[in-house]
């Protein structure tokens, strides 16, 4: 009986404390272990990393603006060391223009590999899960076709992260290999992704195929026929698919960047989709202020020099959209010969850039910042120029035809404004004409102006080795002394990042 | 394995007790005090160098079998052991002496007790009396200045319901809690019950006492038994205090015509010829704001007991208005203890707990978020301009917006702001006490806790600059709940070996703590009368980010084990081992076991003293130990994906991004503590002292690394290490003298007086680590710093060399661009002629050299005088309050005004008047923070028995007491006890590293008290 009372007493005790294996289950914390379930889920992971490419650290603001200050064709107002060191090529590693963009692309690149690893924890057939997944890969080759342009050797990471220790002492990537990896990606993502998807900010099958073309021109730099040819197959193929992928050609010029018309143009294969939210982490644009006029809601920082206006044929309905030559200064409206009456130091009595001021639709900050552009980071005006310049290139007597029917689009002209916020039809007219023959610098200079200060001219000074020319006393933006073509191509991996791995380096 | 090893333990225990016959017979009879001839219940008889014995029951009662020649020991917890040899009575009686030599105090240690002279290691006691000596609102305030090494502080001044923060012998931590564990009743983890319930109160010091509570050893542990019935008749007991408050300092600040005068000397010397329009009135804010307040307590308890069964049940209602203008804190309290002796064996009791409060707030040091400017009421009254009135002339708040920040008023924000806070805290513990044979006992403690917290807070639009224009109202609700089960199961084993006396202690503890919160922001209410409830109806709701909406579950599963062996009444030693597990500590680290071992000589009793008539008590103590700070939250070491904003086809999309890995050998914090102590006990112990000494180095401290590489791509590269390492060590002196004791007259005097210097060990990559002491719309930084071979949270800031008088700057100092005669000179540390972040120094140290406390106990007849000082030396404070108010953007003090440096009297060291965009962080504003306080002053008068008696009362003593009477100190501002913890607000990291600010405190109050306490 007493022998009974300690059983019992002790068995109460004992049946209390269970016993725990102490692992953490947490409810309220996001978890990488269990999160993938559906489709769904794999979207949640990739939407993730699409969406840093918008923050003001890539091209919200740093990297555009970056890419623009290194180009021949933007010059520098403002006095910032950060910006002078872009403009002036003297670039140094603890420029935050160079750091920002940097982390913030690995942060993308994360949260690709993040959605990719987590998809195979999706029990769902292949052929239904792939087709979302692909996108991930999309992004990830989007990221790194990025940071190879920029820096050329770079980590390469395409797993999440498990193992810090050995992760953070991980050596450069050589650039042939980060390709290979990003060719890689872009074919399953074209292999997988759909035809057409929602909306043009989603990735589908003819904008991994619009990126494998430009990836192929890229590597192919100078010189390199092989890839020359690969992107001619490829961007063919895009443009033979147009119809089943729904591209073309806008008919007015000016939509592609009016915020308010945009959603319903065809020709961006991939966009950056701004939606006027100043949402937390600085996730929205400020390109407007920064290219636009002191006292028309701009900051007068990356100003066009006069040259590369002059450059434009005053005819050509492209300068129209792409310069601004009016504003409404405080009140006043003036044209670009007084755009100093604002006073401010930083003011230049030139036209300034026309393609994000002038409609960015609803925006959700002063000084139009959080706009509702889509910013096109590839269009099938891109495409059919990439088919032109590598056509020249491997003899193709399609090239000339691709040229000619983006000059046929300027032509058209459109609904636009005097230069200034006047609304205005511009009727059809005969400029720019039908070139009658085709060389690769007639290629070169028609994405000059048909891409004008949409961030791709510093990537095609880098690829065809234009800096000793451009940046010459002859150039748009004059003598750079600072330039040296033996280093500048290339921009310095941070210096911060290199303390946190020696590793890695220059 | 765990069950299957314990039973056979026990079974084996069993049949290792022979039983033995012998002639024998019985006696018995009855065990007394001598003093009040009440029986003693449970007094202890045993037969000397057997393990024969048994205990009194309710009565005092008892009986034993004994045999010709036994030698009886009759002994009881306070009272002075009695032998008697049988030889051949039927009835032994005996009368027991109390005993006041304080030694035989027993004391609560970790799952036990120990007589006082046989603890090895280093623990303060606090009796009943020293806790209800003032009326306090929590018991932790009692422990102030009374127990040596034990720092006590109001987080915010005299606020009512105001945390108290206690620290034990300086902070172990940097990123981790520096509070002590609190036990209440077995109860880990539990919340102080209210002082007039405490029994007592033990402060664990040394490893040696606290490794036993293993990983959450390290800041000490503080021990509180709660009061039991006694078996006897009802007692009812009635304590009832109402004290009369007010605030016990106020700065003298300029009045509207000399504030005129200053903003036209701050335009004057700006060059502005622009006369200031003085307003046209001349408002006192202080006097606005502040008002006198009161507290009132009262108290009934019952208690009791028949053979079987004791009970003490309590309840306590507290109320307070506060000092300042609508703050207040009400309280009410019940506490229960039934413990019930259901066999010879078995002892069974519930303990239950229970608390509700509510408290009003007024916005004080605030870290300065919710506006530019800030919201804090008492710093608000002391810039705001004079020349306002309280209202606009279309009877709306006036704000002050000709100087400075634009800001509310102090009275719209005292009056207008709702901030409630309701908290329910409710605990049962049960326990049963089952003794399995002689000397072996088991006990399962089982346990439940629930704490509620609710704050809600509103701002109206009357709040023009808070809440007004634009905002509409601005409302906050948020809710934390806590649930804990803690059971604990243990053996205890007590067997006398020859002249050896052997305790064993041997456990397991299972703990579950489970939370979930949220917290909820919104502005642009449909109408101020909803109070904060109209949350739901806001246009701009703020979503919490996913540290605002929670809920975490951690678990701790620990084995624990004691060895005490005391042999020959001389040498005692105490080893304790504790192993934790817990699941918020990283997978590779679940398991932390925390040993300790003490030793100690009596050394008075070696023959040589033990005769000695000067030293009647001389013990050594020495201990060596492992204690721990578990440091990691739950889900800090895993790895996590972070929400954020996304956008895609036009509108918004859920997204995720990676945000940290997992953190698999993230550490807890240990403590390596040693203590060396000296009992000393003089002519007959009339003298007490206690000395002891102690190192603690804590290793392993958890830091932020900024150093995982960007291109791993985690949205938050701080990754925790265990690399800090901090030192304290230091002295402490308990004196207890009865300096007269006769029929008529007794004077005792208590000192506690203790030393802690703390440095900075190791800290990440050797790198400065700096806090910000300063609210956030000061727009400065690093105003304390941590720096390796420095004391712990160090004043930074410019190194003030006097007022520039002109002409050449002398020697190694330099001015702000721009200075002209009159501006301020610093030290030029980096010699580089400007002033600059580089000339950023040391500037000032918060820690106190010493902290004392002396309380003399009078009695004649029948009143009594308690007198307690305590005060704190060597500290210093950084005046935040006067960076704002000498700043030139705000009222100021005549101090300033009258000593500021004028072309006419540039005999000065306060620089000229100015309106500075630059608020200067300097030695100018370091001030000593030394101070004597005169804590408590009380005469009590006790009515005489006979008097009483025929009321039928048993007891009557009124008590007159005043508080916080007369404080000496240099220092300027309102008071020397400070805690603002900038703009970081309270959390680990500033409570632990952000000292000696004052901004905005709560004032301290001074306090006249009147009590009355009834016994029937």
């Amino acid at each position: 009986m007493k022998t009974f009372k300690i059983l019992m007493l002790l068995i109460m005790g004992l049946s209390i404390m269970g016993c725990s294996d102490l692992e953490e289950e947490p409810v309220g914390l996001l978890s990488p272990d269990g999160f993938f379930t559906s489709t769904q889920d794999i979207q949640t992971a990739i939407d993730g990393s699409l969406t840093h490419a918008i923050n003001e650290e890539i091209w919200g603001r740093k990297l555009s603006i970056a890419l623009m200050l290194r180009s021949d064709m933007v010059n520098l107002q403002s006095t910032q060391t950060r910006r002078v060191e872009m403009d002036t090529h003297t670039i140094t590693g603890d420029n935050e223009m160079v750091y920002d963009p940097w982390t913030r692309i690995y942060l993308g690149i994360a949260a690709a590999n993040n959605a990719i690893a987590g998809a195979e924890d999706v029990a769902v057939d292949e052929a239904v899960k792939n087709p979302v997944t692909a996108q991930a890969y999309f992004a990830r080759a989007f990221y790194y076709f990025h940071l190879v342009r920029l820096f050329g050797d770079v980590p390469y990471i395409d797993t999440p992260v498990d193992d810090i220790g050995a992760a953070s002492s991980l050596s450069n990537t050589p650039e042939s290999e980060v390709y290979d990896r990003i060719i890689a990606d872009l074919q399953w993502a074209k292999t997988w992704l759909p035809n057409t998807q929602a909306s043009r900010s989603i990735p589908s099958k003819g904008a991994a195929s619009s990126y494998l073309a430009l990836v192929y021109l890229t590597r192919a730099g100078t010189s390199d026929m092989t890839y020359f040819q690969m992107a001619y197959d490829e961007a063919y193929e895009v443009i033979q698919n147009a119809g089943t992928y729904n591209y073309a050609l806008d008919p007015d010029f000016q939509t592609l960047f009016n915020a308010n018309k945009i959603d319903n143009s065809i020709e961006p294969i991939f966009a950056l989709d701004y939606n006027n939210v100043e949402a937390p982490d600085n996730a929205y644009d400020q390109i407007s202020p920064m290219c636009g006029i002191r006292g028309d809601d701009g900051w007068s920082v990356a100003v066009p020099t006069m040259a590369v206006y002059q450059s434009f044929d005053a005819d050509d309905y492209r300068t129209r959209v792409s310069f601004q030559t009016e504003a409404t200064i405080n009140g006043t409206t003036v044209d670009f010969t007084q755009f100093d009456i604002s006073g401010h130091e930083h003011a230049a009595n030139q036209p300034y850039m026309a393609k994000y001021s002038r409609y960015p639709g609803e925006f959700a900050r002063g000084s139009k910042r959080a706009t509702s552009h889509n910013y096109s980071m590839m269009r099938y005006a891109e495409v059919l120029l990439i088919a032109a310049e590598a056509g020249v290139e491997v003899g193709s007597p399609l090239a000339l035809g691709f040229l000619n029917e983006v000059r046929g689009r300027a032509r058209n002209g459109g609904e636009t404004t005097n230069g200034g916020y006047v609304e205005e039809t511009v009727a059809a007219s005969a400029v720019p004409a039908d070139l009658g023959s085709i060389t690769v610098a007639d290629v070169l200079e028609e994405r000059r102006i048909e891409l004008a200060f949409e961030c791709k001219r510093w990537y095609d000074i880098k690829r065809r080795q234009l800096g000793d020319q451009v940046f010459s006393a002859s150039g748009y933006e004059g003598a750079k002394p600072e330039w040296n073509s033996a280093v500048d191509y290339d921009t310095p991996i941070p210096q911060d990042e290199i303390d946190r791995n020696p590793n890695l380096t220059n | 394995m765990n069950l299957k090893f314990k039973l056979i333990t026990v079974i084996a225990l069993f049949f290792s007790v022979v039983a033995f016959a012998q002639e024998a017979y019985t006696v018995s009879g009855v065990v007394t005090g001598a003093s009040d001839n009440m029986p003693i219940p449970g007094a202890n008889i045993i037969v000397v160098n057997t393990s024969r014995g048994t205990s009194t029951d309710f009565d005092g009662k008892y009986q034993l079998e004994v045999s010709k020649g036994d030698v009886l020991k009759f002994s009881y917890v306070g009272y002075v052991a009695q032998t008697v040899t049988i030889d051949s009575q039927t009835t032994v009686n005996v009368s027991l002496a109390e005993d006041d030599n304080s030694l035989s105090e027993v004391v609560v240690v970790g799952y036990g007790a120990r007589k006082k002279s046989d603890v090895t290691g280093s623990v303060s006691s606090l009796k009943k009396e020293e806790l209800t000596a003032f009326p306090v609102l929590e018991a932790e305030q009692a422990l102030q200045g009374r127990a040596a090494g034990v720092v006590v502080q109001s987080n915010n001044g005299g606020e009512p319901g105001a945390p108290i923060k206690i620290n034990i012998r300086g902070n172990t931590s940097i990123n981790a809690s520096s509070d002590p564990l609190i036990v209440v009743d077995g109860f880990v983890g539990g919340t102080m019950p209210q002082a007039g319930d405490i029994e007592s109160l033990q402060v664990l010091k040394d490893a040696s006492a606290t490794a036993i509570y293993g990983s959450r050893g390290s800041n000490g542990v503080v021990l509180v038994t709660t009061k039991k019935g006694r078996s006897g008749k009802l007692v009812v007991e009635f304590n009832s205090t109402y004290s009369i408050q007010n605030t016990a300092n106020s700065l003298d600040l300029l009045n509207a015509s000399d504030f005129a005068d200053y903003q036209n000397q701050i335009r004057a010397n700006q060059g502005n010829t622009t006369p200031y329009v003085q307003g046209d009135y001349d408002t006192d804010w202080q006097d606005l704001i502040y008002r006198a307040g009161s507290t009132s307590n009262n108290q009934v308890s019952f208690s009791g007991g028949s053979e079987k069964v004791n009970y003490y049940a309590s309840g306590t209602y507290f109320q307070q208005d506060g000092i300042l203008v609508n703050s207040g804190y009400e309280r009410v309290s019940f506490l229960s203890n039934l413990d019930a002796q259901v066999t010879d064996k078995l002892k069974v009791g519930l303990n239950l707990n229970g608390r509700m409060s509510k408290k009003d707030g007024v916005s004080t040091q605030s870290n300065g978020s919710v506006t530019v400017g800030g919201d804090d009421v008492v710093s608000l009254a002391m810039r705001f301009a004079p020349d306002k009135g309280i209202y606009n002339d279309d009877g709306t708040f006036s704000t002050n917006d000709l100087i400075g920040d634009e800001v509310d008023n102090p009275y719209a924000v005292a009056t207008q702001r709702d901030d409630d806070t309701e908290i329910e805290d409710f605990r049962a513990n049960f326990y049963a006490n089952y003794e399995i044979i002689e000397g072996l006992a088991f006990k399962t403690t089982f346990g439940l806790s629930n704490k509620n917290e609710f704050r809600g807070i509103y701002m109206p639009r009357t709040l023009a600059v808070t809440a007004g224009r634009g905002l509409d109202g601005r409302a906050i609700m948020s809710e934390d709940k806590t649930k804990t089960i803690l059971s604990e199961n243990y053996l205890t084993y007590n067997k006398e070996i020859g002249k050896g006396n052997l305790t064993l202690l041997a456990g397991y503890s299972y703990q579950k703590t489970v939370r979930k919160g949220f917290y909820s922001e919104g502005t642009g209410t449909i109408s101020d009368s909803f109070s904060y409830y109209g949350l739901w109806t806001a246009t701009n709701l703020i979503n919490g980010g996913s540290g605002d909406i929670y809920e975490t579950e951690t678990e701790i599963q620990s084995q624990f084990g004691r060895l005490n062996y005391d042999y020959d009444d001389k040498y005692l030693l105490t080893a304790t081992v504790r192993r934790d597990g817990a699941s918020n500590f990283a997978e590779n680290e679940k398991y932390a076991i925390f040993p300790s071992a003490a030793f100690g000589w009596k050394i008075s009793n070696e023959d040589f003293l033990s005769d000695n008539e000067t030293i009647s008590n001389l013990k050594f103590r020495a201990s060596y130990g492992l204690t721990g700070n578990p440091s990691i939250g739950a889900y800090e070491s895993l790895a996590s994906l972070a929400s954020i904003y996304a956008s895609s086809n036009g509108g918004t999309v859920p997204a995720i991004t990676p945000n940290q890995p997992s953190n698999p050998d993230l550490k807890w914090e240990t403590s390596y503590q040693s203590n060396f102590g000296l009992d000393i006990g003089l002519f007959n112990s009339k003298v007490s002292l206690s000395l002891d000494y102690y190192n603690i180095d804590t290793k392993d401290l958890i830091m932020v690394d900024r150093g995982l590489p960007w291109y791993l791509g985690f949205y938050n590269d701080q990754i925790l290490k265990n690399v800090g390492e901090i030192n304290n060590k230091g002295f402490e002196i308990s004196l207890n003298t009865r300096n007269i004791t006769n029929d008529n007259f007794s004077w005792s005097t208590d000192l506690v007086f203790a030393t802690n210097k703390n440095s900075v060990t190791t800290l990440i990559n050797g790198d400065d680590y700096f806090q910000n002491g300063a609210p956030s719309y000061f727009s400065v930084n690093n105003t304390a710093i941590l720096r390796e071979g420095e004391e712990v949270g160090l004043f930074y800031g410019y190194d003030y060399a006097g007022v520039f008088q002109g002409g050449a700057l002398p020697a190694g100092t330099a001015t702000l661009p721009g200075a002209s005669a009159g501006d301020p000179l610093f030290a030029d540390i980096d010699g580089s002629g400007d002033i600059t972040n580089d000339d950023q120094t040391i500037i000032g140290n918060p820690n106190p050299d010493f902290t004392w406390g002396i309380t003399n106990n009078f009695s004649y007849k029948n009143w009594d005088l308690n007198v307690f000082f305590q005060g704190s030396q060597g500290g210093e404070i950084f005046n935040m309050t006067n960076v704002q108010l000498n700043n030139g953007d705000a009222n100021t003090t005549y101090d300033y005004y009258n000593s500021a440096w004028t072309a006419a009297s540039p005999n000065t060291d306060q620089p000229r008047v100015g309106n500075n965009s630059f608020r200067e962080i300097s030695s100018r504003f370091v001030e000593d923070g030394s101070y004597i306080r005169l804590k408590n002053i009380a005469v009590g008068y006790s009515f005489p028995t006979e008097m009483i008696e025929k009321l039928g009362i048993e007891n009557l003593r009124l008590t007159l007491s005043a508080q916080n009477l007369l404080t000496i100190t240099d220092y300027s501002g309102l008071d020397p006890e400070v805690n603002y913890y900038g703009s970081a607000g309270d959390n680990n990291t500033a409570s632990n590293t952000v000292r000696g600010f004052d901004f905005g405190n709560y004032p301290t109050v001074k306090s006249v008290s009147f009590s009355l306490n009834v016994k029937f």
